[in-house]
């Protein structure tokens, strides 16, 4: 294979993390780092989560283990055993980063407490990702994903106000934690060619979505004001929510100031003889109020102005919603695209695999999976444009060990008799 | 280390970037010492300045307004007309003196000021250039605009987010804004920043907002290439737990003011919940002791993972029989001590006064602005034990730092500043 010019390819991760952290270490492989996953020599737990290939629940078709350890190797160490720790501590000589979710303190009881890691190798910058932190009162708590995206505020303000709020799809304090844990990293990385030295990096779940509940905190800290979970039904302000169709949900955010107004939304309604009275002029100062901000920020603020104008909203949100009623999520799409209206599909992974923008940019890669027999279609880069060096999937997700004698034999040094010998020890 | 180094000191950013997705990012390179200089006028300002919240009477006061600010801590801003003729006499030479352009405009926008990568990059090789449009700079969709509320439900997280019964309304915020989109493109941008450090090379790096929402669907994608599978809206469970939900607890007997649709609301702080996560068997039985062993809990319909899976509907409500009794606090501190995973569904009133846990690690940042005074800012999400940055200044009020960038930086003279003023080119305040 002829060398690919990469961002990260001189850094190399040894990656411990359990679900918090998994994707900090995928980010850093997908540009280009030797990323050494460090499994138990029974296989990583991670391999247990579904879904699974062809619904076969074996650890070498797990979905959840291939997403999320693309272009990483795989080492097999038993870190319960003290010759597997020493194994480690010949691995940290080497690295530039290590990512870890032990609870806080795991790593100093087992005696690879970062003061022995960084007198190993000064250079390491230790990337430690918990659900509360390594300090604080509740550093010791116990969480899952939902747990830090309550805590953190972020489902208090998802949802209907008389529902439950609830978490958004996908673990996203996971994924978030990990995004930050890698900007962390590589600021700390920067930091290292300035000093030379590595450094810790404390990332917490909950506060790593703490910035996603956009302006509830400045709303409390300026107004007093708690902002509260506001789903409705039906938009309140037309062309702002969300409306039927025929095959699923438009949602409309004509309101933000940018993209094209009301006079263009009634236009398209009028060419297919469905803006009902909007023509009217009568309608023209409703729509130059829709389409101020400052206008509709200071009616936000007031009641009493705001219920003079419900009915008028009501009216055109019926004759918008019958509009929608009447077209698919795709025609309504194209003819928002084509005529700059900020209006999107409400797009189930289907309809995400069929974008045609997203296959414009090449975002969707076929990964080969030999043992499999076949190519599997994966999400690609979120960066689709690196020049030179581009976000790429280099591997598929690795085998159980499926490097021990690359890393071990070629790297290490460890003979054929020290190698089984490690094997019938159960550290390797 | 005896000094404390912010990394980036040193670096300069031009920063033409407006709304979420760009400045959150940004101000990550400003908070750890980076000089970024915003660049917006108040013929066209950010228009995140005009939304709430304000401080009371200081509703119409761009300089004031709380989302933006939180967003743009450690900035400095240049008032420039990006729509005036002149502005790009000032702002390509303020990207010569840049090692970073940062920009998410939608890509007619670029084209009209002529923001690209190729033609700056001849002039001054090295610069790291970013573009972070909602689509992409290129494929049939580029010129379509939006935010991060639009990209919620294009990226596949609304369809997947809430509960069955209800349509799929997202996340009730921007959501892709705040960590997802600009975390991953800082990725890329801090990688090749440290690479150019080694070697001297720029870099181009464009986002798609979309793609990159895309790209935390977890399995979603994978799920569906390969099995052919949408996974149903499943509220807060998972399929590995049970109980796993949020439930409703006891309500506390004192009046706040909250947001509803219909404008702020004064009532009862009777909207509290706790999330439990049981996903054991040893949890589940730590977790009946705490809850006092009620006679439901022997029945076979709960005591086993695949039975209490398959009734929890049932499970739940009496899961919130209990709850209801107690606070939010309460059920999740008797929880936590048991070693059940559980955790209160806070609010900005629980997080910013109450919670011990973001207090004792100083998460958020008080800092002085000569507009709204005193205000809180989210502070930095990970800890660098040697170089932890800092939010070194209040957000920028529009043209601040007008005086500073033209004759510091650009070298212009008075006169020629007094020139793009009295044109409209430059404004100060």
């Amino acid at each position: 294979m002829a060398e690919r010019e990469t961002l990260l390819g001189d850094i190399r991760v040894l990656d411990l993390a359990d679900q918090k952290g998994v994707y900090c270490a995928k980010l850093l492989a997908d540009l280009g780092a030797d990323t050494i996953r460090i499994e138990p020599p029974w296989g990583d737990p991670m391999r247990r989560i579904g879904p699974f290939f062809h619904d076969e629940p074996e650890p070498e078709k797990s979905l959840y283990w291939f997403q999320f350890n693309t272009s990483k190797r795989s080492i097999t160490l038993n870190l319960e055993r003290a010759d597997g720790r020493e194994i480690l501590k010949t691995l940290v000589k080497t690295a530039d980063v290590m990512v870890e979710t032990f609870p806080p303190g795991h790593l100093e009881e087992i005696g690879l407490g970062y003061s022995v890691l960084a007198e190993i190798n000064p250079g390491l910058v230790l990337t430690s990702i918990t659900p509360f932190g390594q300090t604080g009162p509740y550093r010791d708590f116990k969480s899952s994903d939902v747990v830090t995206q309550a805590m953190g505020g972020l489902m208090y303000l998802a949802g209907f106000p008389d529902d439950p709020p609830y978490k958004i799809y996908g673990s996203q304090a996971y994924h978030s934690a990990s995004v930050q844990a890698a900007v962390g990293t590589l600021v700390a990385l920067y930091a290292r060619e300035l000093t030379g030295r590595g450094q810790r990096v404390d990332v917490s779940l909950q506060e790593s979505v703490l910035m996603a509940q956009e302006t509830a905190i400045p709303t409390y800290d300026m107004r007093k004001v708690v902002r509260r979970r506001v789903a409705a039904e039906a938009p309140l302000i037309p062309g702002s929510g969300l409306y039927p169709c025929q095959d699923g949900h438009i949602f409309a955010g004509v309101v933000a100031g940018a993209g094209a107004g009301w006079d263009v939304i009634v236009d398209w309604l009028n060419s297919e003889g469905m803006a009902g009275d909007l023509k009217d002029p009568k309608w023209q100062e409703t729509f130059q109020l829709m389409g101020n901000v400052r206008a509709l920020v200071a009616l936000a603020r007031d009641p009493l102005a705001l219920a003079t104008r419900l009915a008028d909203f009501a009216h055109i949100n019926e004759i918008l919603s019958a509009f929608m009623k009447s077209h698919t999520k795709g025609e309504i799409y194209r003819g928002a695209v084509a005529r700059g209206i900020m209006m999107v599909p409400v797009q189930s992974p289907k309809d995400i695999l069929e974008s045609t923008q997203l296959e414009a940019l090449g975002f969707f890669v076929d990964v080969e999976h030999d043992e499999l027999g076949m190519n599997l279609k994966y999400p690609g880069a979120p960066c689709y444009h690196i020049s030179d060096a581009p976000w790429r999937i280099s591997r598929r997700a690795p085998l159980i060990g499926e490097h021990n004698l690359e890393v071990y034999e070629g790297e290490l040094g460890f003979s054929n008799e020290k190698l089984a010998t490690l094997k019938q020890a159960g550290t390797i | 280390m005896a000094e404390r180094i912010l990394p980036f000191e040193g670096l300069r950013v031009c920063d033409f970037s407006w709304y979420a997705a760009s400045p959150v990012a940004t101000k990550c390179l400003a908070d750890f010492g980076a000089e970024v200089i915003k660049i917006e006028s108040n013929t066209r300002p950010d228009l995140i300045r005009v939304a709430a919240p304000h401080p009371p009477g200081k509703e119409d006061d761009l300089s004031a307004g709380g989302w933006f600010n939180n967003q743009n801590s450690s900035k400095l801003c240049l008032g420039l007309n990006l729509g005036h003729p002149r502005a790009r006499e000032v702002y390509g030479k303020l990207i010569l003196a840049s090692d970073i352009v940062w920009e998410n405009f939608s890509p007619g926008v670029n084209e009209r000021l002529e923001l690209n990568y190729e033609h700056y990059a001849k002039l001054k090789p090295g610069i790291i250039w970013v573009d972070q449009p909602m689509q992409g700079l290129t494929g049939p969709d580029r010129y379509a605009a939006g935010f991060g509320a639009l990209i919620t439900p294009l990226g596949g997280l609304s369809y997947l987010s809430g509960f069955a019964h209800r349509p799929p309304v997202g996340a009730g915020t921007n959501y892709t804004d705040y960590v997802i989109n600009c975390g991953q493109l800082l990725v890329a941008v801090l990688a090749a920043l440290r690479q150019r450090k080694l070697t001297g090379k720029g870099r181009h790096i464009v986002m798609s907002q979309y793609a990159s929402a895309v790209s935390v669907l977890e399995t979603a994608m994978l799920d569906y290439t390969v099995n052919k599978r949408i996974p149903a809206r499943e509220g807060n469970r998972t399929p590995s737990a049970a109980p796993h939900g949020c439930y409703h607890c006891k309500g506390e007997d004192r009046n706040y003011t909250y947001t509803t649709r219909l404008g702020m609301v004064e009532g009862k702080k009777d909207d509290r919940w706790c999330v439990i996560a049981v996903f054991n068997d040893e949890e589940w039985l730590a977790f009946c002791e705490i809850i006092g062993k009620p006679s439901w809990t022997k029945d076979p319909k709960f005591s086993t993972f695949l039975s209490r899976k398959e009734n929890e509907d049932e499970l739940d409500r009496l899961v919130e029989q209990w709850t209801i009794e107690h606070s939010p606090e309460d059920v999740m501190m008797l929880m936590q001590q048991a070693g059940v995973p559980a955790g209160v569904v806070q609010d900005a009133e629980d997080i910013l006064l109450r919670d011990p846990q973001v207090r004792a690690r100083g998460y958020y940042v008080y800092l002085d602005h000569s507009v709204t005074g005193r205000s809180a800012y989210d502070g930095i999400a990970y800890k660098l034990s040697e170089t932890p940055g800092r939010l070194s200044r209040a957000a920028p009020r529009i043209g601040e730092h007008t005086e500073y960038v033209c004759k510091e930086i650009l070298g212009l003279s008075e006169n020629q500043i007094n020139e793009y003023l009295a044109e409209g080119v430059l404004e100060v305040g």
